[in-house]
């Protein structure tokens, strides 16, 4: 074996005694630096990952009792708005029972009325026959011409009396009646 | 291209184990070191292949250890040129300061292998050294210019003392590149030289002080790299200026 064979050799032989060295004493303190670095990383990034994950859930259950309040506001606003519909629905058929009730006794009291006036026209113009008759006795006496305009006019006394507006008469109801009074006093 | 020193150095060696010497190729009319060139094209492909290897394994969980180292790198640079320049550094500092570490580190523990004597670290060749250098002062200069101006960043020169540039000018363009380039060339050249010494004893015996000397030689390499980028952040610092130098001038 050459000189040159036999120093490469002994060298590669260091180089093995090298390498063991650098395995045995110098890579357990860079390997124990690197193992503690990567579990800080680790921690760190499971630390985070938690952080996430509470972040999330927390966001999830606001959004979830914003949707829940929401949900309730929606629904007490419903029940609101149903509450004032039929309380507007009630008051408005109490009004319209009440208008009913008040026109149907307006009704009925101004068939009273009519009926009572009626009844005052029909004993006036009873009186007032018994005095046209009594006239047309005394003033028979006199000449057919005066007896025809007491006749006359007294049917139009009496035509005024029933009816001073003849053409308001199926319009307004208590016109005659209020009419009828008046002419009365 | 050899130099003096390792032509010295040669004298010293045995026979077979020649420190210093390359095998070299004409190249353009200009010779090269073929044995330095290979050696850095593989100390670039660890690099990259170590960097690609690591970003395809990044994850946001529990980071694999060698994203660790890198992370480790990245941040102790990144503090690095936080604390000298702060919001002031140029952009790219971080990058190169991290590459130039990584780089240099991979060369320098080229020389650990037991193929030292075919395939030397590219870095205990003056070759690699110095464009290293160029490139570290050179980019001072402009991210210096850049960042104060011409007048400002060559005025420097003259404060506080103007009688006192002429040591300035020395300092700053001629000791520092001289100083970072042969630093870590002399580093790395040296410890070739004692694994050829070494490998004078006899074969039998000449494991033992190789595998100390080497265990040494990476720790050396480590520190190597660690002042090599160290010395750039600072010089990057000094040219560019502080935060707090900007907000009192």
């Amino acid at each position: 074996m050459s000189d040159e064979a036999l120093v490469l050799l002994s060298e590669s032989f260091a180089f093995l005694i090298i390498l063991f060295v650098l395995y045995r004493y110098v890579w357990p303190i860079l390997s124990r630096m690197a193992t503690k670095r990567q579990d800080e990383v680790q921690q760190q990034v499971d630390d985070s990952e938690a952080a996430a994950r509470n972040l999330e859930q927390a966001r999830s259950s606001l959004e979830s009792a914003l949707a829940e309040a929401r949900g309730e506001v929606a629904r007490i606003r419903d029940g609101a708005r149903a509450d004032a519909e039929r309380l507007r629905e009630e008051l408005r058929e109490q009004a319209d029972r009440e208008v009913e009730r008040i026109r149907q006794r307006g009704e009925e009291q101004l068939v009273a009325a009519r009926d009572q006036t009626v009844r005052q026209v029909r004993a006036e113009i009873g009186g007032l026959l018994m005095q046209l008759a009594e006239r047309i006795i005394v003033e028979s006496l006199s000449d057919d011409e005066r007896k025809a305009a007491t006749v006359d006019h007294f049917l139009d006394e009496l035509d005024q009396m029933v009816n001073p507006g003849t053409d308001r008469d199926h319009e307004r109801e208590f016109a005659p009646a209020g009419a009828g009074d008046e002419a009365r006093a | 291209m050899t130099n003096d020193a390792a032509g010295s150095a040669a004298v010293l060696a045995a026979e077979e184990i020649t420190p210093g010497e390359h095998w070299t190729g004409e190249f353009l009319g200009f010779t090269m070191n073929i044995d330095t060139i290979i050696a850095t094209a593989i100390a670039g492909a660890i690099v990259c292949g170590l960097g690609l290897y690591m970003a395809r394994g990044v994850t946001r969980g529990r980071p694999t250890t060698l994203q660790l180292v890198f992370e480790a790198l990245t941040g102790w640079v990144q503090g690095q040129v936080r604390d000298g320049m702060g919001l002031r550094a140029p952009r790219g500092v971080v990058s190169l300061g991290v590459t130039l570490f990584a780089f240099i580190l991979i060369c320098n523990l080229l020389a650990a292998l037991p193929s030292e004597h075919v395939l030397p670290p590219p870095t205990a060749d003056v070759n690699l050294a110095y464009p290293m250098m160029l490139l570290v002062i050179i980019w001072v200069q402009v991210a210096g210019i850049r960042a104060r101006g011409a007048k400002k960043h060559f005025g420097h020169l003259t404060e506080p003392y103007a009688f006192l540039a002429p040591s300035e000018i020395i300092t700053q363009y001629f000791a520092r590149p001289v100083s970072l380039s042969l630093r870590l060339w002399g580093n790395i050249f040296a410890g070739g030289i004692m694994v050829s010494i070494i490998a004078l004893l006899p074969a039998y015996i000449l494991w033992a002080p190789n595998a100390a000397w080497k265990l040494f030689d990476i720790f050396i390499g480590v520190i190597q790299a660690l002042i090599f980028t160290l010395l750039t952040v600072i010089y990057f610092s000094e040219a560019v200026g502080s935060d707090e130098e900007a907000a009192t001038h």
